[in-house]
């Protein structure tokens, strides 16, 4: 292989101009896949690592009594970093003044993920501290001080022990965490200080929190290898499990970043492989004057393929370097708008940008290249011999297999990538077909038309193929923009809607059923908007169908290996309502008659149902209070659990419990400004528990912003990969329309009339592959939004408006000015050089 | 193969399948052609003497018949081998130059040598380009070069692969009748010089009249010596 000659040729080739779009075309194409790769990796990373602040830590195992030691030596033994809580509901006392109050032990290396916040006085900002309360002290929420009438340095009492109020605590990660958590206002202490109190008894209802933090694989493999040593009362989840809100909008995300990444790489490879086809067009007559100076075709693939590396070689190193920076200024620029600090950028991503260009480039540019090898040398004579087939099998299989081996990679589902992949080929076959008929029937109108339009419609004519493919290009890149932009609304729209401005933020339970009007009445006097207020009561499932829920009693065992859900046996909240709640939607059997009065029903919660195989007729026996209750399952409902309302696994028909005594609980929307409210509220009713899950709102709302600031940079990428298309396609017809039009001056028509035919082209390939674009964004986005993003599909009036006027303008503008210099240059310059 | 042949072709004949069914382009064609002679191939447009130039040069692959140059049948030959022979033999001047336009004008005369790996490529290119007069051009674009340029340096090209033959088709179809007077006088002089067999394709009489011997084609076969004028 004469290397050194084929880099001469490259460099000459470079030197002369006429390699620049190629290799522009490659260095974009892999500096997009790159900076989309790397901000995808970083973002990916910090969403992670941010809403691992929900927890304070990647994993937690949560267990009403201590977990097996084991498992804390195997977190140790994997190289995992660990903490510990522990949190329960006692009274904490100062002089003459009492609350019950949610009580927080924290070990010293707690929180492991996120931060705590605290200060010296109650209610302001603070300031970062990194670790709790020091033995012997204890931290207080805000309205705990005028509550307890305390201030820093007093001494307060938890069950036996005395402890001095070291700080007011503003701020803890993992706020949202459960119920007992949440109940009352928090005060912080030490681990170490749990047993002087005494408070903490067997059979205490406490909660223990193993919180794990680490490498992504360690953890992965603690997780497996945890799950079957866990007690029954003990589970492990991580942030898309223990956070609902969270979890949904980042798998979400994650589709939407993963479907990005993936249109980017289709949209730079169609750019590439346009770029390549022209640049072998180009080279056709330089192969056969080579092949008569003797060049075989072997040596003409060496040359070519070294030429291609070389090609590669450069694409991919420059392209990863400005993809590189590129993404560290996007970051930079966007630094105050991110709210947290992204972790640094790993050299995987990197490398995978970087392989991601080279796999393009041997799919796309690659076949093109290799066809050089088929010249005949008789062309050197003949220039009427028709070029080498441009439309073989090599091409598109090439194409095909890349495409399909970078999607499967990316997505790591093959059934996803073959939804798409053959999506993707029937649109192209549709289109194609639809895109050859509306070119030829402009014909018909053409004939009527003033000249410019004759001109540019008989160009888009002559050159059918070629604009059809013209056509499918413009329209597959408008087409993905369209996709991506429609996902993105709904996403955000569905986001937005999610937690609305007025979401409950408080929640009241252990309400007692004297109290519910009272309480009703002073939330409404004091302009307090709240929800219905539901009735709580205790209980488990013990039998299904007469067979008892609990393994190892030789009745309804439940199955390990079953898809999660939760448990049957487990002690759950208990509620009847005559009228279905919101965002429950009824997926089998029928909801009761909002009078019902008939023998007890059940309504159970979609997840719970599977898990358990319970279907709608089964007869399930709860245990309320020592007393057992039966009752017939009526419907299956999906809950939506990210809606921040309160929700119930499990709903009775009414009049159902009323044999139970229950306490109620309601949710309301208490601004910041009416925060210290909330004592007034429990100092006149002080047996009710609010929860407070405004801080966890908050935290929800900032990570939706984030997700949706990543989704929009995607978007803004993808859309420079598409506009790199347009251009590689404008290009690739670049030389055609030089002759024609010099030949068209040379005629006798005016640079106006040329200009004129050129803009009407334009345009009219631009509104052909806007409605195409349209169509097929229409399709996919009814396919994606259904099956893979899990929305309801909204048809979109406005979209067949805008994709064709935006194909009209975008191509009208960016085909017109591409091709300026045809226009400008003067037609005996052309006509020598054909 | 009479030992002093150069170029032999025994029956060639050439045929192309068109919509409206086979079209015959050459027939029947035999000729010799002896080591350092000059010959020119004339006869009227259409009447296939382009073809057999291609044929005869190994571009182009004939229906039937032989091609032999020098001790190569090139007809029994793959396109690789052919490369290797045209290499090793052939030099091409064609009417419309042929220059890859992204070389300058001494690297379009490089090109020969260094497909050939052949250390003294540019000191041979620079002789050559001496040798027509073009050393104040050398590192000019073909765009930036006149037609009786660029067909000077399509010249030093041909000769730069110390070639044993040379086709030429049509070499001053592209210049006006004085600067192809020029070119055809070095293209002349250098035969002389590297004692080359000389092949061209034209429709000029003077062109003609200056080799030592014109092959008249008509309708696809040879017209015999003596059978009429050349078109």
């Amino acid at each position: 292989m004469n290397v050194r000659l084929a880099l001469k040729l490259l460099w000459r080739d470079w030197r002369s101009g006429e390699l620049t779009l190629l290799l522009l075309s490659l260095v974009i194409a892999v500096s997009t896949v790159t900076t989309i790769t790397l901000l995808v990796d970083r973002l990916h990373k910090a969403l992670l690592l941010e809403s691992a602040t929900f927890l304070a830590a990647d994993r937690v195992i949560a267990s009403g009594e201590p977990i097996d030691p084991v498992i804390l030596e195997r977190a140790d033994a994997l190289g995992l970093r660990r903490a510990q809580t522990l949190s329960f509901l006692s009274m904490v006392f100062a002089e003459d003044r009492a609350q019950l109050s949610s009580v927080k032990a924290v070990s010293d290396n707690y929180p492991l993920r996120g931060t705590l916040i605290a200060s010296n006085e109650p209610f302001i900002n603070g300031f970062v501290v990194d670790k709790g309360p020091a033995p012997g002290e204890v931290w207080l929420e805000s309205r705990l001080v005028p509550s307890l009438d305390v201030s820093i340095g007093d001494t307060v009492e938890i069950g036996v022990a005395e402890f001095r109020v070291g700080k007011v605590l503003i701020k803890e990660p993992d706020r949202g965490g459960g119920f007992s958590s949440a109940a009352g206002p928090r005060v912080m202490m030490n681990l170490v200080d749990v047993p002087k109190t005494e408070v903490v008894q067997p059979a205490s209802r406490v909660s223990y929190r193993y919180l794990f933090a680490g490498d992504a694989g360690r953890l992965d493999e603690f997780e497996s290898w945890v799950e079957p040593h866990l007690g029954e009362d003990a589970r492990l989840f991580g942030v898309k499990q223990g956070a609902a809100s969270v979890g949904n909008a980042l798998d979400r995300a994650e589709r939407f970043l993963l479907l990005g990444g993936l249109l980017g790489v289709v949209l730079a490879g169609v750019a590439i492989a346009l770029s390549a086809q022209r640049y072998s067009l180009r080279h056709y007559d330089h192969v056969a004057v080579l092949k008569t100076l003797g060049a075989t075709p072997s040596m003409i693939d060496g040359l070519f393929i070294v030429i291609f590396l070389a090609l590669g070689t450069v694409a991919t190193l420059a392209g990863g370097a400005i993809g590189f920076v590129v993404q560290l200024g996007i970051t930079q620029v966007l630094s105050p708008y991110i709210p947290v600090e992204l972790p640094p950028p790993g050299a995987l991503p990197l490398w995978l940008g970087m392989v991601t260009g080279f796999v393009c480039l041997l799919s796309y540019a690659l076949p093109p290249l290799l066809r050089l090898r088929a010249t005949e040398p008789v062309r050197v004579i003949r220039r009427d011999l028709a070029d080498a087939s441009t439309t073989d099998r090599l091409t598109y299989g090439a194409a095909v297999i890349g495409t399909l081996g970078l999607m499967w990679w990316y997505s790591k589902d093959l059934y996803l990538t073959s939804l798409i992949f053959l999506g993707a080929l029937v649109a192209v076959a549709v289109l194609s077909v639809i895109a050859y008929s509306l070119l030829r029937s402009s014909r018909v109108l053409g004939m009527q038309a003033g000249s410019v339009f004759r001109l540019a419609l008989a160009g888009m004519q002559r050159r059918g193929q070629q604009n059809t493919m013209q056509i499918l290009v413009f329209g597959l890149a408008i087409m993905l923009l369209l996709i991506l932009y429609l996902v993105r609304t709904a996403l955000v729209d569905e986001w937005r809607a999610q937690i609305p401005e007025n979401a409950p933020n408080h929640f009241a339970i252990n309400i007692s059923p004297e109290d519910v009007a009272p309480i009703r009445t002073l939330l409404a006097r004091n302009g307090i908007a709240s929800q219905p207020l539901y009735p709580m009561i205790r209980g488990r499932i013990t039998q299904i169908n007469g067979e008892s829920t609990r393994a190892g009693e030789g009745g309804h065992a439940e199955d390990e290996e079953e898809a999660p859900g939760p448990r049957a046996s487990s002690d759950r909240n208990l509620t009847f309502a005559g009228v279905l709640p919101d965002d429950n939607h009824i997926l089998s059997g029928e909801w009761w008659a909002e009078d019902y009065k008939g023998p007890p029903l059940v309504s159970l919660e979609r997840d719970i149902a599977t898990r358990n195989h319970i279907k709608v007729g089964d007869v399930l026996t709860f245990t309320i209070q020592g007393r057992t209750l039966s009752a017939a399952v009526a419907s299956i409902r999906r809950v939506a659990w990210d809606n921040m309302q309160p929700n119930f696994y499990i709903i009775f028909s009414p009049g159902a419990l009323d044999d139970f005594p229950s306490t109620y609980m309601t949710s309301f929307t208490l601004p910041p400004s009416k925060k210290l409210f909330l004592n007034e509220l429990l100092r006149d009713y002080p047996t009710m528990t609010v929860l407070e899950v405004d801080a966890l709102i908050a935290q929800v709302k900032a990570i939706i912003a984030q997700v949706t600031l990543a989704i929009e940079l995607v978007l803004v990428l993808i859309m420079v990969a598409g506009g790199l298309v347009l251009l590689a396609s404008i290009q690739a017809s670049m030389d055609e329309r030089f002759k024609q039009h010099a030949i068209l001056r040379t005629l006798g028509a005016s640079r106006r009339t040329v200009m004129g035919s050129l803009v009407v082209e334009f345009c009219a390939l631009g509104f052909l592959a806007g409605l195409l674009a349209t169509l097929g964004a229409e399709a996919t986005v009814y396919f994606l939004e259904t099956e893979i993003f899990e929305l309801e599909f909204q048809f979109n009036p406005e979209l067949w408006l805008l994709g064709p006027a935006v194909g009209t303008v975008l191509i009208g503008i960016v085909g017109t000015l591409a091709t300026l210099k045809v226009v400008r240059t003067p037609p005996i310059a052309v006509l020598r050089g054909l | 193969m009479n030992s002093s042949d150069m170029i032999r072709a025994v029956d060639l004949g050439k045929a192309v399948d068109t919509a409206l069914g086979q079209l015959t382009i050459l027939k029947g064609i035999d000729l010799e052609i002896k080591e350092s002679e000059t010959v020119a191939i004339v006869g009227a447009s259409g009447s296939g003497k382009t073809t057999l130039l291609s044929l005869l040069a190994g571009l182009d692959v004939p229906t039937r018949g032989k091609v032999f140059l020098g001790p190569y049948e090139i007809t029994a030959m793959d396109e690789e081998e052919r490369a290797h022979v045209r290499s090793e033999m052939v030099g091409f001047v064609f009417q419309t130059f042929q220059l890859l336009d992204s070389l300058t004008a001494i690297e379009n005369v490089m090109l020969p040598a260094e497909l050939k790996r052949d250390p003294d490529a540019e000191e041979k290119a620079r002789e050559l380009m001496a040798r027509v007069e073009l050393s104040h051009r050398l590192n000019h674009y073909p765009r930036q070069l006149s037609g009786g340029e660029q067909q000077r340096v399509a010249i030093a090209r041909a000769f730069a692969s110390s070639a044993k033959i040379l086709f030429a088709d049509e070499p001053t179809g592209n210049l006006d009748t004085r600067t192809g007077a020029n070119v055809i006088d070095l293209l002349f002089d250098l035969n002389a010089e590297f004692g080359t067999t000389l092949v061209l394709v034209t429709h000029d009489e003077r062109l003609a009249g200056r080799c030592g011997r014109s092959i008249s084609i008509a309708s696809g076969m040879l017209v015999p010596e003596g059978a009429g004028a050349p078109a």
